[in-house]
């Protein structure tokens, strides 16, 4: 009986990778089709290479900003570094505001008006403001991706620590448990899944603002390039940078997946063994020595 | 109340008494001014706490204006002179159209990508492409392609707020009771019913959800393209104004884009309150007194 099923099982494995593989020819023959017909409209002249670059030219001023050229470098640089820092200045300030008006229902209470005018200003608009409060340069910039990213972690920290499950709320203080144990063991392990999806759109939204900041300044980084490369109807170039930002996006999407797997480890059965294994050998560690 | 994290919004978890229908109307009104007067007395502290920084010198009125002048900004711009209209129902119909056909697409695709397991595999790798591309980055190039008129707004609004919808109105439909389903199954419901009357109740929620996100990205799109390069708009005009250092002027232009988002959130809320109607307590028993009464009518005939 146990023979057949794991027979079955390995065929079924294989059956499924065939499946897959098939799919994944699918998908190849489906993209490259796509794209072989947009470069042949192109050469057909029913496309206008100058608005709608071919598929070889992106290809090709891929290798001139990358390696011949390599001038996307210095503009990646300069946008990361300041999303990077934007994105952790204003997610600090907005877990610290977050968790303090989650604790304090009397701020809370007059808080709220503003945020819900807050939340319907579109926050990105503020740029031009700050740009001229605080001038050109990166200063502006920071400030611009903090503001952006300053919103999600502070809703997020905030509904986190506010929605307790009122239940397990009460289990805890039957069993007089004190508040900083209800903090640690309750609210935390509810609250930072949400927190930490409150992060993954803040650096999302931290691109963008970075982007519009420079989109206004046009003064370096990849949103001024793709806008002189638009400008100049380059658009091959133009699209090359888009087209690094969706790998950029890509990155950023699963780098905020993995920091969550690490953080918010007990989400995932494969955090949680890890961790209790990890506890075992300490357990096991500290009896030897005993 | 779990239902309200996923829109992201506060609005309803402060305790709001429940209007007692037997209250005098007067008291009701007297009972709701009690309640705002600490709200204002604040509002009107800060006000005046900030015009006096601003008065005696501690905050420079270049860098943050007065409320005086945010105020003397706003009668100017609405009454007096009267110039935001123009740009306001620029921005205002650019956001909404492009908020039209992005939902209209992304709801088509999701529908599709629901019933057709095939059409879902294949869809789903571009619209995670375009989910992971800040949509913001094609700006210039829309433009390019657009214009610098309504039409570039209007696309950069459709594209960035296609994929909020799209993902949660397929979330919506593919995560249905299963329990529930066997339940149609057995009772022999065809799957125009399953369809009908299973997953798009299901899916209506999340849906409303998704196009509440989705038309307050769809507002940061048409102001965003405006910032870029555009002859009318509010985004524009703010853009005009910080430039000239009128920095009074681009407060009150920033209020507007405010009112446009609230004006756009409420009519969607006010528009899922009246079809997912079963999500509010009050809202479902009112709704089930209204077709009872309906019943009875038709009984008594």
């Amino acid at each position: 009986m146990a023979a057949t099923n794991v027979g079955s099982y390995e065929h079924s494995t294989a059956k499924l990778h065939t499946v897959a593989i098939k799919r994944m020819a699918i998908h190849a023959i489906i993209f490259f089709c796509f794209i072989g017909l947009w470069e042949f409209g192109s050469r057909m002249g029913w496309l206008d290479p100058l608005f709608y670059p071919r598929p070889s030219a992106i290809l090709h001023s891929f290798w001139l900003i990358y390696v011949e050229n390599g001038n996307i470098w210095f503009h990646l640089y300069a946008t990361m570094s300041l999303v990077l820092f934007g994105w952790i200045a204003g997610s600090v300030l907005g877990i610290a505001l977050g968790s303090l008006v989650g604790f304090n229902p009397l701020v809370r209470r007059f808080l709220k008006p503003y945020v819900i005018v807050l939340e319907a200003t579109p926050r990105i608009a503020v740029a031009p403001l700050l740009i001229a409060a605080l001038g050109f340069g990166s200063m502006s910039k920071i400030a611009i991706i903090m503001l952006v990213c300053f919103f999600a972690p502070f809703i997020n920290t905030l509904s986190g620590v506010v929605n307790v499950n009122e239940d397990r709320l009460e289990l805890f203080r039957s069993l007089r448990a004190s508040k900083m144990q209800v903090l640690r063991k309750l609210v935390l392990p509810d609250a930072i899944p949400v927190i930490m999806s409150g992060e993954r759109l803040a650096l999302t939204a931290a691109l963008s603002g970075a982007l519009v900041a420079e989109f206004i300044q046009r003064d370096q980084g990849i949103g001024s390039l793709i806008l002189v490369y638009t400008r100049n109807l380059n658009m091959a170039s133009a699209f090359a940078c888009i087209f690094t930002l969706t790998v950029l996006g890509f990155l950023i999407f699963k780098g905020m997946e993995m920091l969550d797997r690490y953080i918010a480890f007990w989400k995932y059965e494969e955090g949680r063994v890890r961790i209790s294994q990890k506890r075992r050998e300490k357990m096991k560690g500290t009896s030897h020595v005993g | 109340m779990s239902d309200r994290i996923k829109t992201g919004n506060l609005k309803n978890q402060g305790a709001v008494p429940a209007s007692d229908a037997n209250m005098p109307v007067f008291d009701q009104l007297f009972d709701l001014a009690l309640r705002l007067l600490p709200h204002l007395a604040l509002f009107i502290a800060i006000i005046a706490v900030w015009e006096i920084a601003v008065a005696t010198q501690l905050i420079t009125s270049i860098i943050i204006p007065r409320p005086s002048a945010i105020g003397g900004a706003i009668v100017e711009l609405y009454i007096t002179k009267g110039t935001i209209y123009r740009h306001f129902i620029v921005t205002f119909s650019e956001s909404v159209l492009g908020f039209c056909i992005g939902a209209a697409i992304a709801v088509g695709l999701a529908v599709c990508s629901a019933l057709v397991e095939s059409f879902r595999r294949y869809v789903i790798p571009y619209a995670v492409v375009l989910n992971v591309t800040p949509g913001i980055a094609l700006t210039p190039v829309i433009i390019a392609w657009f214009g610098y008129g309504m039409g570039s707004k209007i696309a950069l609004a459709a594209i960035i707020s296609f994929f909020p919808i799209f993902v949660n109105t397929l979330t919506g439909l593919t995560q249905f009771d299963e329990d529930r389903e066997e339940l149609f199954r057995s009772l022999g419901a065809s799957k125009v019913q399953v369809f009908a009357k299973l997953r798009v109740p299901a899916a209506l929620p999340l849906l409303f959800a998704g196009l509440k996100i989705g038309l307050t990205t769809a507002l940061i799109g048409a102001v965003v393209a405006e910032f870029a390069q555009a002859t009318d708009g509010v985004g524009v005009l703010m853009s005009r104004f910080s430039f000239q250092l009128n920095m009074a002027a681009s407060l009150a232009t920033l209020l507007s884009m405010t009112a446009i988002g609230l004006i756009l959130f409420y009519s969607m809320e006010f528009i899922d309150d009246q079809i997912v109607f079963w999500r509010r307590e009050s809202r479902r028993e009112e709704k089930s007194r209204a077709r009872a009464k309906a019943w009875k009518k038709r009984a008594g005939k």
